[in-house]
């Protein structure tokens, strides 16, 4: 018994260890590469960003239009009891920038775009491609991992940005023509009670979900062994270990803004 | 280092001095020494699982030994900082037993690779040199093409044409003709041949087709359960009076080499 304990001990030790290591590699890649001439490639980030956000669009797009539409008519529930209807706006557009919108969409995008690093990477590792840019003196930290740090860094942002949109534009929908609410005071209702603070906590989280993403979806990939088995492992790992870590983030960093006062 | 400053046979160029490696306690080399010599073609040897290919990744860097010392140059690679070995990776070329193309380049891109990270060439000239690089392999015209839409014995020599991109002293070639019919094998041994003449590489090759061994090399070594059996030229490894070295290139089933009884216990479990 305390053999496994101190065994599973010693392994999340090595993976802690290890993901704080692949952090600073790409941190060292990022701000000391250009100084030795090994700036990352335009065009590979480029590629990473459109796959990793312009083909998410569509998905993050209905996710939180959905839960838009559903937040509306729960919170419409309970609020038409008390005659308060009209602050559905409000408190849609403060959830869903605040905290839906951010945890939903890094949820998707984990599971979307953190499974196919894992399985890329891990089938490149697999399949000696990455001892194969060893044996070439390139980096596969800087080749392969910063350039999709970098593209996730911006993109999960800005689809978190899109995802607040859609979540408002869905409780629109119910508010206007549910629950009798002027489209014009629907806005006006909106924009009274959401500051900028709610946007930016929001993005905030947004920008650690996409380190989170980025990093273990490297990772796992980075070290995966033993065939396709080994792949398959590391992409469930890869998903599994994200949507953890993201909700473990978002308590943590909710708790920090909310005892803060920010 | 050019070859006028090494003349063939007179030097050694990687030298293995009681070389040791341990895998989960299980000794895979055992105290290996021997010498490559600038400009020959260098053959090992030995059955799956003897630990040839182990050999290699030591030689390359890849994985440090647990004891000896593996020069380069005179160099020990196992001392040098992560930065001296890049340096010393610039200067030799590894194709690989499945190729390891990158899956999301083109034949091109993976060509022009170590040319665009190393070098400050402009495109034009990398364009010019992978058209060579791919002319010397006889792959001219593929160069938009994707690894996966050419054939295993065309991907071996996109590898082949990666690991001479940047001119290297040294290509190091992981079974370069397993998985290939005898006709592909044949003009992939040529092709070693061809590259160490024309270019003046030393060539390094780890491989069991016996076909191979003799066909392209210099001088063979035999490795068996990670020691060295037996090193030679091919002509008397061929007359080698070593049971190992004769089992073993006569493909023979019994003998001292006991796969069955020594490595898969199969009999034992079936009390045989």
């Amino acid at each position: 018994m305390v053999e496994v304990v101190g065994r599973y001990v010693i392994d999340y030790y090595r993976w802690v260890k290890g993901i704080f290591s692949l952090l600073y590699g790409i941190l060292y890649w990022i701000i000391l590469g250009p100084f030795k001439g090994k700036v990352v490639g335009r065009v590979s980030v480029f590629s990473q960003m459109v796959f990793m956000g312009v083909r998410s669009i569509v998905i993050v797009f209905f996710v939180d239009i959905f839960t838009g539409i559903v937040l509306a008519m729960q919170t419409a529930y309970q609020l038409e009891k008390m005659g308060a209807v009209i602050y559905v706006a409000s408190i849609v557009a403060v959830s869903a920038c605040r905290e839906l919108a951010p945890v939903l969409t890094a949820l998707v995008v984990a599971g979307r775009v953190g499974s196919s690093i894992a399985a890329e990477l891990g089938t490149m590792k697999v399949t000696e491609q990455i001892e194969a840019l060893e044996t070439m003196a390139i980096n596969p930290v800087r080749f392969l991992a910063v350039p999709r740090f970098s593209a996730l860094f911006f993109m999960l942002p800005a689809l978190t940005i899109l995802g607040n949109l859609s979540a408002i534009l869905g409780g629109y929908i119910v508010g206007t023509n549910n629950l009798g609410i002027s489209p014009d005071l629907y806005m006006q209702t909106t924009f009274k009670y959401l500051k900028l603070k709610d946007v930016y906590t929001g993005l905030f989280k947004s920008f650690i979900f996409a380190m989170i993403i980025a990093l273990v979806g490297c990772y796992e990939g980075l070290n995966a062994k033993g065939g396709a088995e080994g792949v398959g492992r590391v992409t469930t790992r890869s998903v599994v270990i994200s949507f953890i870590l993201i909700i473990l983030a978002d308590c943590i960093i909710t708790a920090f803004f909310y005892f803060s006062k920010v | 280092m050019s070859q006028k400053e090494c003349p063939k046979g007179k030097e050694a160029l990687i030298s293995l001095e009681n070389v040791s490696k341990v895998f989960q306690g299980k000794k895979v080399i055992d105290n290996v020494s021997f010498d490559i010599h600038c400009g020959e073609t260098f053959v090992i040897m030995g059955c799956s699982g003897s630990g040839k290919s182990t050999l290699l990744r030591l030689m390359t860097g890849a994985i440090r030994p647990d004891e000896g010392r593996i020069l380069l140059r005179g160099k020990d690679i196992a001392t040098m900082t992560a930065s001296e070995m890049d340096e010393v990776r610039k200067t030799f070329g590894m194709a690989f037993q499945y190729s390891a193309l990158l899956d999301s380049l083109t034949i091109e891109e993976n060509v022009a690779l170590p040319l665009k990270e190393h070098t400050k060439l402009a495109d034009e000239i990398i364009g010019i040199i992978i058209k060579m690089k791919l002319a010397l392999v006889g792959l001219r015209g593929y160069e938009s093409y994707l690894p996966s839409q050419i054939s295993g014995g065309m991907r071996k020599r996109v590898g082949f044409a990666r690991a001479i991109a940047l001119d290297p002293d040294i290509v190091f070639y992981d079974e370069p003709t397993s998985g290939l019919d005898p006709v592909v094998g044949g003009v992939i041994d040529k092709l070693i041949k061809d590259l160490s003449a024309k270019l003046m590489i030393t060539s390094i090759v780890v491989t069991h087709d016996m076909q191979s061994v003799f066909g392209i090399s210099d001088r063979v070594a035999m490795i068996h359960k990670g020691k060295l059996v037996e090193v030679n030229t091919p002509e008397e490894i061929r007359s080698s009076k070593n049971p190992f070295v004769q089992q073993f290139i006569h493909g023979e089933p019994t003998g001292p080499i006991d796969l069955f009884k020594e490595d898969i216990g199969i009999p034992e479990a079936l009390g045989l």
